[in-house]
Parts: C-alpha cells; sequence; structure tokens
C-alpha cells in the first residue's frame, strides 16, 4: 500500500520521547506531540505544570487534516507543502513543523511561552526526529500481527458489537 | 497502513464511510458512538455545517480491546458525501485501510451512487490503491424508504462484477450497522495478518 506503517518502539521510541521532552523544557510549552500524517499518536509529552490535556485522539485528528488540507492549499499556489504552521489566539498558540514526509510535530503553548523559542526549538526537534520516524518505517507482520491476532481480535468484534 | 505504537502497544487502523450525499454515513457512526459503551469509545469529533451535513470529515475513535498485548483501535471516518467538496473527501482517503461504501436505497439517489462509486475509484487510483487492492464492504442504507430499489439493482450499478459484501441496512433505527462494521473490519485484519 502507498502509505506506509509507522511502528515507533523500544529505542527509537525513547530517543523521540527524549527530543519531545527537552523540547518543553528548552521551549516553556505545555504539549509536544509527534503524529502521523494519517492523525496517529506515535509520541507525546506533557509539560508537568500543565493542566490535562484535551483528547489526544481528536486533536491529532484535527491536526492531520487540516496539515492535509493546508498541504493542498500549497499544491495549488505551487509549493510541494508548508514546512511550517502556526495557529495564534489570545491565549494559546499551536505550531505544527513536518517531520519528513510521514509525521508531524505539534507543539501547544500558552502565552507564558515566547513564540520565537517555541519555532527555533521546535525547527530543532523536527530536524532530530526526522531520521527516527524514517527509520520507524515497518511490515506490520514483521510484528506479530499474524492469524493467531487476527481470531483474536475477531472475537473481540464479536464481544463488542454482537453476534 | 496500519499504524503501529508499540510503546502505548497499540495498533490502529483506519476505516472509512463513503458514499453519496445524504446516503447516512454520519448516521451510522452516531448508531456507532451511541452504543459503544463509554470505556470504549473516544470522542466524536464532526466538522459539520449549520443543517449538519458533513463539511470535512466526522471522526470516532473505538476501542477493540487488547489482542496478544496489543490494544487494537479503530479510527472510523466519513466523508463528505456532495459532490463539490472532493478536494476534502479525497484528503480523507489518505492511509485508508479499509472502506464502507455508503449506497442509497431511494429510487432518485441510484445514478448518485454510481457516480460517488466512480469517483471513490479515481481518488483511490491518485494514492495508487485499486479498488481490489483494499477491502470494501457495501452498505444499501435506508431499506424503509417508500419504494426502496431492490439491493440488486443497487449493486449493479455499484458493484456489477458482484465482488463485494452487501448489507442491508436502516442505520437511523441501528438495522444492519454494526454487521456492516463487523464484516468491514473482519477483512482488514485479515488482509493485515496475511500481508506479514
Amino acid at each position: 500500500m502507498v502509505e506506509p506503517a509507522v511502528a515507533l518502539f523500544g529505542g527509537a521510541y525513547e530517543e523521540a520521547s527524549r527530543v519531545l521532552e527537552e523540547l518543553l523544557r528548552e521551549s516553556g510549552a505545555r504539549y509536544a506531540l509527534l503524529l502521523d500524517r494519517k492523525g496517529f499518536v506515535l509520541a507525546h509529552k506533557e509539560a508537568l505544570w500543565a493542566p490535562r490535556p484535551p483528547a489526544l485522539d481528536s486533536l491529532a485528528t484535527l491536526i492531520a487534516g487540516n496539515a492535509a488540507a493546508t498541504q493542498a492549499l500549497a499544491k495549488m499556489l505551487g509549493e510541494p507543502r508548508f514546512n511550517e504552521l502556526l495557529h495564534q489566539g489570545s491565549a494559546f498558540g499551536l505550531y505544527v513543523e513536518e517531520v519528513g514526509e510521514l509525521a508531524l510535530l505539534v507543539v501547544i503553548f500558552d502565552n507564558t511561552a515566547p513564540v520565537g523559542r517555541v519555532k527555533l526549538y521546535g525547527k530543532r526537534a523536527a530536524q532530530a526526529l526526522e531520521p527516527i520516524t524514517k527509520d520507524a518505517v515497518v511490515n506490520p507482520g514483521q510484528v506479530g500481527i499474524d492469524s493467531e491476532y487476527r481470531d483474536g481480535a475477531s472475537a473481540l468484534l464479536d464481544e463488542l458489537f454482537g453476534n | 497502513m496500519s499504524t503501529i505504537n508499540f510503546a502505548a502497544r497499540e495498533i490502529n487502523f483506519k476505516i472509512v464511510y463513503y458514499g453519496p450525499g445524504m446516503s447516512g454515513k454520519t448516521t451510522n457512526l452516531k448508531w456507532v458512538f451511541q452504543q459503544v459503551p463509554e470505556n470504549r469509545k473516544g470522542e466524536m469529533v464532526s466538522l459539520a455545517t449549520e443543517d449538519e451535513r458533513t463539511l470535512f470529515f466526522d471522526f470516532l475513535p473505538v476501542d477493540l480491546g487488547e489482542v496478544k498485548g496489543f490494544k487494537t483501535r479503530f479510527h472510523l471516518y466519513t466523508v463528505p458525501g456532495q459532490v463539490f467538496y472532493n478536494a476534502s473527501r479525497k484528503l480523507i482517503l489518505r492511509g485508508v485501510d479499509g472502506i464502507v461504501f455508503v449506497a442509497d436505497s431511494a429510487p432518485n439517489r441510484l445514478r448518485a451512487n454510481a457516480e460517488s462509486m466512480r469517483n471513490l475509484r479515481e481518488n483511490l487510483a491518485e494514492y495508487g490503491i485499486k479498488l481490489e487492492d483494499i477491502p470494501i464492504v457495501l452498505q444499501a442504507n435506508k431499506r424503509d424508504v417508500p419504494e426502496a430499489l431492490p439491493v440488486e439493482m443497487i449493486q449493479a450499478v455499484i458493484d456489477p462484477e458482484k465482488r463485494l459484501p452487501i448489507f442491508e441496512a436502516v442505520a437511523t433505527t441501528g438495522v444492519g450497522v454494526f454487521e456492516t462494521l463487523k464484516a468491514v473490519s473482519r477483512e482488514v485484519l485479515s488482509r493485515v495478518a496475511s500481508a506479514g
């Protein structure tokens, strides 16, 4: 299939988490997420001082949808894509930087974090994350998704949706 | 393709509900959302106009449970069905693992069903995917409308070779909604398992 599967685990996941952690510390932002372009969360970190974040699945889906829409806009203007997106409200801001072809870095910050800092450290983090996500592309067959998995999941389908 | 998050030990699949405008894609998702217990679902996100027509997409994450140590989740999406929203419709198809095509049984929507299937084929082709490459399940919805067309007639225009499974449904009352979702989920799972 065209869209490769990204699987972040083990050392690569640790490394990605470390990059996100450092990004939060340096920028003063609240939350940092690494998403794939389909809107699935690959890794995320929250600053300890920040309140609980909104539903991450919804966030990730909307951001991926938004990034896809702006990419389509960019193409109409003769650009392959926009590398960064910045949304700024009165109290909160959202910064999205692309991480290679497959992933997006998302930083959510409030007005205690200067935008310039978020952008500077966001770009650095995106550069650090790019090789990590590139190496994380796998074939699901390598990771134990087999007929046993299929039968187990199938039984759960019956349990959830009835026979 | 599916996304695997080992740290959270999660496997994610993307299922998209496709079909012509007003055929009942959002209604399918709303029924699933109503019926699935609280601890098995996330928030439903709807980007709709004021008259509740889908503008960009609807989104609903559903937790299947744990299999072989992996949390398995299905992310359900709908597309906007109206013809002029093709640019955003195409975006939703990115990385899709399985498709439910919701056809409308009303006699005056037969042509719209055919056009939407053709549009699906064209949009998938832009991602380099052929209809045969991806699990697709058909749903003949609105079986309760007066003078609903025979299922065979609907099938004849959207799947003349009768390759795809078809389910009858009345999404407003939940008839056929889970059967359709189960069928597409099973096909997605067996596709992934055999790819290994």
